[in-house]
């Protein structure tokens, strides 16, 4: 049987929507979907190598005077970070991360080594759009 | 299965994964999975009341056999045949 694909357009670089999209990420890897996340403007920015798995270094989309109590709560629980949540998702269904070339540009990062080692490739526009078109499944986040 | 036949099957694997909050007990067990064979049984154990929920449906998507959950003081066992 075909595998299900799922495309998510990451656009946000904020911990608590990257963590949220790490959950989803997993949810899906455990029904064996393929995952195709193609990596927008802000979302750019966390993938660099420099910031990655910093909290420090992003923001909150919601709630953003409550981060810390935010961060210290997944601590609590033991819930991963979102590199984490995607890093262990690789190992077990298909999921290739490809980051916007223009989004990696405007952050200062031109080239795939400037990223995370999660990072598959460097894409256009087109590459997205045409994935989203053969996805069973479409999220923005 | 009632709880008393759940607590008489022959359990080839047990997944505690009362550590960890949701997605972690549903990742547990499809990693756990892929390394027992058809027909084996597998025991998850979990402290994520969403689980109770979660391992079901996924048994049902993935065509395993969900058997049954026993509640425990503060966590579940959930018992699944692989298919």
């Amino acid at each position: 049987m075909e595998k299900k694909k799922l495309c998510i357009g990451l656009y946000s670089g904020s911990v608590d929507k990257l963590t949220a999209a790490g959950i989803i990420l997993s949810g899906a890897v455990a029904d064996d979907m393929h995952v195709d996340i193609y990596v927008l403007l802000q979302g750019a920015r966390a993938f660099r190598k420099d910031i990655g798995d910093n909290p420090d270094k992003l923001q909150m989309a919601e709630n953003p005077a409550m981060k810390a109590e935010f961060l210290q709560s997944l601590k609590n629980l033991k819930v991963k970070t979102w590199v984490e949540f995607f890093r262990e998702c690789k190992t077990i269904s298909e999921v290739k991360i490809h980051i916007c070339g223009l989004a990696g540009k405007i952050w200062g990062a031109e080239k795939l080594d400037d990223f995370i080692d999660i990072a598959d490739d460097i894409c256009g526009i087109g590459a997205y759009i045409t994935a989203t078109q053969e996805a069973d499944v479409n999220l923005f986040i | 299965m009632s709880a008393e036949e759940l607590k008489t099957l022959h359990v080839t694997k047990i997944v505690d994964a009362r550590g960890t909050a949701c997605p972690g007990p549903l990742l547990e067990a499809k990693k756990a999975v892929g390394t027992i064979k058809h027909g084996d049984i597998m025991e998850v154990l979990s402290a994520d009341e969403g689980t109770k929920t979660d391992l079901p449906k996924w048994c049902a998507k993935q065509g395993h056999e969900y058997l049954g959950t026993i509640e425990e003081n503060g966590f579940f066992r959930v018992f699944m045949k692989k298919n």
